[in-house]
């Protein structure tokens, strides 16, 4: 627990991630760009002393975050979000799956967050259910930016991001956790 | 920024006014030339075909504003004269193939990416440029107050009273000395606005207005300040991000040893 002026306090980092886009995960051109688009940004806007190389930023593994948030860091807990862009990176770039090797390790350490996509539609119904009950989800990330097919994202007044969201209200949980990121990188 | 850029045109020919043309196109959310940003790779021209490499701060600049900026250049440069054909090269965007297919072909944003929805670039366009204005009213604002003017002269200043000289803001009113009043650079381009915007720039028109054309009240000037500067600040922010990935952007251009550690 970090101390301030001999005060405890509780520290929950809000977002964060797991990644592998290592070049042998690269997919296409975009798997290549869109992280070397993320490392731009964290050249740029950190101190530079603080910049990692870019092969160190290809992928942010399990060893390096415990460390960083937990032992090093002064992080109690981390929700930590699954963004799946499986038409980049080979395996994805994370994915709840992946994730939760990491959350079953320290299970009181994360909140693991799932997804949905409203353009699986009916279909993406069962898969959703099935992922919430076989996986300790507690809240959501939602990536509207995602390519898929040919279309470069969504919207969340789609009508199945509806029928999602109803569903995950169910759960009762998707209010406390849920992340909505606009994303790729661009602040527009 | 701009001698940097690799131009070649025919001999013997006159590139100012096309340089001119392209000087005029902004990002519009910097609000600044895409020429002054550096976004200019290449620029060439053979048998009025122009040639235009951009190259953005990232692959993954928004599609829209890449098409609308992409847009814009090829609209500015089939203005000059002995022009007729252009070529924009978007290098290597996430969607350049299509954007580069659709703007030299003359097509629009709404016909090329159906699935962005209907939302034609005209409105965001239209949203930027008034945005830009209340930017840039912010900084005149901000330079008027600093040169001492109260809110109620501010609100009484007509166009007519303003006028620029050397580098600053000269006003004169009926009875008073001339007084300095702020960077003529920041007066040019606010006044530079207001006629893209079709607002009333005649002489008796008041010299701060709001979207709509119409003047404020000494009272609601205040408000109207602090509002304008939420404007100007997210634009600021956003540019700042922009300025971060160039920089970085600039020193891979540079190679490895201008990198940072």
């Amino acid at each position: 627990m970090y101390n301030h002026d001999g005060h405890d306090i509780f520290v929950v980092d809000g977002h964060m991630h797991f990644w592998d886009a290592n070049p042998e995960n690269w997919k296409n051109k975009y798997g290549e760009s869109w992280i070397k688009c993320f490392h731009a940004f964290h050249s740029g806007l950190s101190p530079a002393e603080e910049v990692w190389p870019f092969n160190k930023f290809c992928r942010y593994g399990e060893e390096v975050l415990v460390n960083d948030l937990f032992r090093t860091g002064y992080v109690d807990m981390a929700i930590l979000n699954s963004t799946y862009l499986y038409e980049f990176y080979k395996n994805g770039f994370n994915s709840h799956v992946q994730n939760n090797v990491i959350k079953a390790k320290h299970p009181d350490r994360f909140i693991l967050c799932g997804s949905f996509d409203p353009r699986d539609e009916e279909a993406g119904v069962e898969a959703f259910r099935r992922m919430v009950a076989e996986y300790p989800i507690q809240g959501l990330k939602l990536y509207t930016a995602e390519w898929r097919n040919g279309s470069r994202g969504w919207r969340l007044n789609d009508p199945w991001a509806y029928k999602y969201l109803t569903l995950a209200q169910d759960k009762n949980w998707a209010s406390r956790t849920s992340t909505c990121t606009r994303g790729p990188p661009s602040t527009r | 920024m701009r001698d940097a850029v690799p131009i070649e045109f025919p001999a013997g020919y006159d590139g100012s006014v096309l340089l001119e043309q392209l000087a005029r196109v902004l990002d519009p959310e910097l609000d600044e030339s895409i020429l002054d940003l550096g976004f200019v790779r290449s620029l060439r021209l053979r048998f009025g075909q122009a040639e235009v490499a951009l190259r953005l701060p990232t692959s993954w600049c928004a599609v829209n504003f890449a098409y609308l900026m992409a847009e814009d250049v090829r609209r500015a440069l089939l203005s000059v004269e002995g022009i007729d054909r252009v070529t924009v090269r978007l290098g290597d965007h996430c969607a350049a193939a299509e954007i580069e297919a659709a703007v030299n072909d003359g097509r629009s944003f709404a016909d090329a990416f159906p699935a962005e929805g209907a939302r034609s670039l005209a409105a965001l366009r239209l949203t930027f440029l008034r945005k830009g204005f209340l930017s840039r009213q912010e900084r005149l604002l901000r330079d008027l107050r600093d040169a001492g003017c109260t809110p109620t002269w501010i609100c009484a200043l007509r166009l007519g009273e303003v006028s620029v000289q050397d580098d600053a803001i000269a006003i004169r009113q009926p009875g008073c000395a001339p007084v300095a009043g702020g960077s003529a650079a920041i007066l040019q381009r606010y006044l530079e606005r207001r006629v893209e915007l079709a607002l009333d720039c005649s002489p008796e028109a008041p010299l701060i207005i709001d979207l709509e054309g119409a003047p404020f009240s000494a009272d609601r000037l205040q408000a109207h300040y602090e509002a304008v500067r939420t404007v100007r600040v997210a634009l600021e922010a956003n540019g700042s991000f922009c300025q971060a990935l160039l920089s970085v952007q600039r020193l891979d251009a540079a190679g490895p040893s201008g990198h940072a550690k």
